[in-house]
């Protein structure tokens, strides 16, 4: 479509294809804090395809907000920086969880890192399959699938 | 610059896109053209699905009206009467309309609704408020072939089996099952004898059918849905427009009209309207043999209303001072209440109801106000990503997961239209060109004794299911459901349309929206509109358009006169 004229497309947001890619190294880091997040709450990740949802993940970020190639580069150096206080991987532990990661607004880069990558990475992980950990067979953001007879794609009351 | 159509559709919401549909499948070779003063956003898009699942954050959220002024901020609108009546939030002023963001809850109205005045006569008088009541030029059953059609339309799941309306046809999907986090209602309705029932949704099932709407993959991200399973009219104009061989379709985004323009009393001319793509003053002219006003019940009142000319002074259809008044919504009352625990670790699994009862939208209840109670998708447990997010430990979040929690039950009321309610056109222009609106309205004297009733029950069902302390969380009076403001009747004394949707005294002017319904009843009125819209568009094509192409065979062509 490199050919089409788009300057007339109605779009609220000036959208990147994939013009920016995310660097092996900061995905490496992104890889292990998504990690960190499944088993610090015992999350019921699917067994294949965690790191190819997350590159898609991150890639739509970037493609929407192109600042978000800065806050994944930010969280890496947070998570350097506390894994050299803390140890690895408690330093991924220590981001999931320090309060200092909440201050509002997010002025730190510890508070960046925490609210603009690892909670975002929560909600996905809660999205693609971790929310099962907690008893539901369905989540907002999981596509469970169609209502199908006999095979209904959440939690049920049967009514008799 | 002067341009022509036959149809002009002004709104691209589900009316509009029902009525250019139904008449393309009569005629594709139709001379339509659609004029919406929104803009486009890009529906079906994973990006945007994720960042709304990640930041709550719609794509679409600058189609809205802003807040009211306020001391510290510009604002738009204008709210004079003593109860507010929100605007943010309550409608898309954008390609599709308020189907983007809608619900999908797909009720009839029950028969008894069509006769409001007849049946509510009595009991009404024993009010203290001065209600301007009105029955319905039409009957239950004038409609429910279309409420039928309707449903294969927008593509409701529901339960064909359910007796609370008649139905000659069944859904064309079967019902959502009730969820887990329906058991509590259920329970307690059951030990109370509350009847309920499923939920008729408009969410595409699983079908063999050549559809290209694909079925509902219950994500829970209803309002950005990333399949477009959910009804949008901007796909099903996408797809008039995209897939069809349609040659004299045609939408104009970013055309905000102005006025009517009459010929005489009695004939529309055409529009004038401003098309921002060329420039944000400049009047263009468009010329049609048939205008549809289907841009809802706000804009369609006050586009009437400033139409003035010798010929209408006072707005045209406005001679008896009807259009914009009598406004009603529903207000969308909140309870909520505290269980002991929650044994089954209820939780958010979809994003749309599945369970409503309609007990008390019933002829017993008509002349007091009638009221459905909804079972929301939300209504209990734990938000694991907030707790997860605010560093809580896992052992934390699994004991509260099964513990105590809050319940809500939600509910939606119907209120009646006093004269004095209304909205007309405010000075300024919104920030998308429009011109604001101003509501003036008073919620009236018997809301809060029947609210106290409502109370009454809502804390009967919440202590049968052991939950204590019910509370009204919230009152929302949005004008999500703004009806009623230029209603139908049986005569132009008391209404603005007649009950082919024909404003009064005018040969070729239709008002599709719920501006139109003499009364609103208790539900959600969409399914409601898109019958009478595919009513309309039975009634162009059957009547209206050959008629039209009749007195032109007969009118010699200017081309003619001339040689």
């Amino acid at each position: 479509m490199e050919n089409s004229t788009r300057c007339h497309v109605e779009t609220p947001h000036p959208y990147l294809d994939n013009d920016l890619k995310i660097d092996s190294y900061t995905f490496k880091y992104m890889c292990k804090l998504f990690e960190q997040i499944a088993q610090y709450w015992q999350l019921e990740m699917p067994s294949v395809g965690q790191e190819s949802q997350l590159l898609v993940f991150i890639q739509n970020r970037i493609k929407l907000d192109l600042n978000y190639y800065i806050e994944y580069k930010n969280a890496v150096h947070v998570i350097k920086e506390l894994c050299a206080v803390h140890g690895d991987p408690q330093g991924y532990i220590q981001l999931l969880t320090d309060p200092s990661g909440l201050i509002t607004p997010a002025t730190t880069p510890i508070a960046r890192a925490r609210q603009k990558v690892s909670n975002e990475f929560i909600t996905l992980a809660l999205a693609i399959g971790g929310f099962k950990t907690f008893g539901a067979k369905n989540a907002l953001g999981y596509i469970s699938g169609g209502n199908i007879e006999n095979n209904v794609p959440y939690r049920v009351f049967k009514d008799v | 610059m002067t341009q022509q159509t036959d149809i002009l559709i002004i709104g691209s919401g589900v009316a509009a896109a029902a009525i250019a549909q139904k008449i393309l499948n009569a005629n594709p070779l139709a001379k339509i053209t659609m004029l919406e003063a929104g803009t486009k956003v890009k529906m079906r898009d994973f990006a945007l699905h994720q960042n709304y699942l990640i930041t709550g954050q719609l794509p679409y959220e600058f189609c809205q009206d802003q807040a009211y002024p306020t001391k510290d901020s510009i604002g738009e609108n204008e709210s004079l009467g003593p109860t507010l009546i929100p605007m943010q939030g309550s409608r898309l002023m954008m390609y599709g309309g308020s189907t983007v963001h809608w619900g999908g809850w797909s009720f009839r109205l029950k028969p008894e609704d069509f006769k409001l005045k007849t049946l509510a006569k009595s009991g009404i008088k024993a009010l203290k408020g001065d209600y301007d009541l009105l029955d319905w030029p039409i009957n239950y059953d004038d409609l429910e072939p279309f409420y039928c059609e309707a449903e294969h339309y927008i593509g409701v799941s529901g339960d064909s089996a359910d007796p609370t309306v008649p139905r000659s046809t069944a859904y064309p999907y079967p019902e959502f099952p009730y969820t887990l986090e329906d058991k509590p209602s259920i329970l307690a309705m059951k030990k109370l004898g509350i009847e309920y029932s499923h939920m008729p949704i408009a969410r595409h099932g699983v079908s063999a059918s050549d559809s290209p709407h694909p079925p509902c993959q219950t994500t829970g991200t209803c309002k950005y849905c990333p399949f477009g399973a959910r009804y949008v009219a901007a796909n099903y104009i996408d797809e008039l427009t995209e897939f069809h061989n349609y040659p004299n379709f045609h939408l104009k985004t970013n055309a905000i009209v102005e006025s009517l323009i009459m010929s005489d009393k009695h004939q529309v001319q055409g529009v004038t309207y401003i098309d921002k793509h060329i420039s944000e003053h400049q009047i263009q002219t468009l010329n049609a043999k048939l205008v549809i006003l289907a841009a809802g019940a706000i804009e369609s009142s006050k586009l009437l209303l400033r139409s003035q000319s010798d010929h209408w002074p006072n707005g045209v259809g406005n001679d008896q001072d009807l259009v914009g008044r009598n406004l009603i919504t529903h207000p969308y009352l909140m309870f909520e209440a505290d269980l002991p625990d929650n044994p089954d670790g209820l939780m958010p699994e979809m994003d749309f109801p599945t369970l409503v009862s309609r007990h008390f939208d019933s002829e017993a209840e008509q002349a007091l106000g009638k009221y459905i109670i909804v079972n929301p998708s939300a209504s209990i447990g734990t938000r694991l990503a907030n707790e997860m997010q605010s560093g809580k430990p896992f052992s934390v979040i699994k004991d509260e997961v099964t513990g105590k929690s809050k319940i809500q039950l939600h509910v939606l009321l119907e209120i009646f239209s006093q004269n004095r309610n209304r909205l007309f056109n405010a000075t300024k222009r919104n920030h998308l060109g429009l011109t604001e609106t101003a509501i003036e309205f008073d919620q009236g004297p018997d809301f809060n004794q029947r609210l106290a009733q409502i109370q009454q029950n809502m804390t009967r069902i919440f202590e049968a299911m052991g939950a204590k302390d019910t509370r009204l969380k919230t009152i929302s009076w949005r004008a999500d459901h703004a009806a009623c403001t230029t209603r139908m009747s049986e005569d132009k004394y008391t209404g603005v349309v007649d009950k082919n949707l024909k404003v009064f005294d005018i040969n070729n002017l239709f008002i599709c929206s719920n501006a139109s319904f003499s009364s609103l009843g208790a539900v959600n009125p969409t399914l409601t509109l898109t019958s009478l819209a595919i009513r309309l568009a039975m009634h162009l094509n059957q009547t209206v358009i050959p008629e039209l192409e009749h007195a032109e065979q007969q009118t010699p062509s200017l081309q003619e006169e001339i040689s």
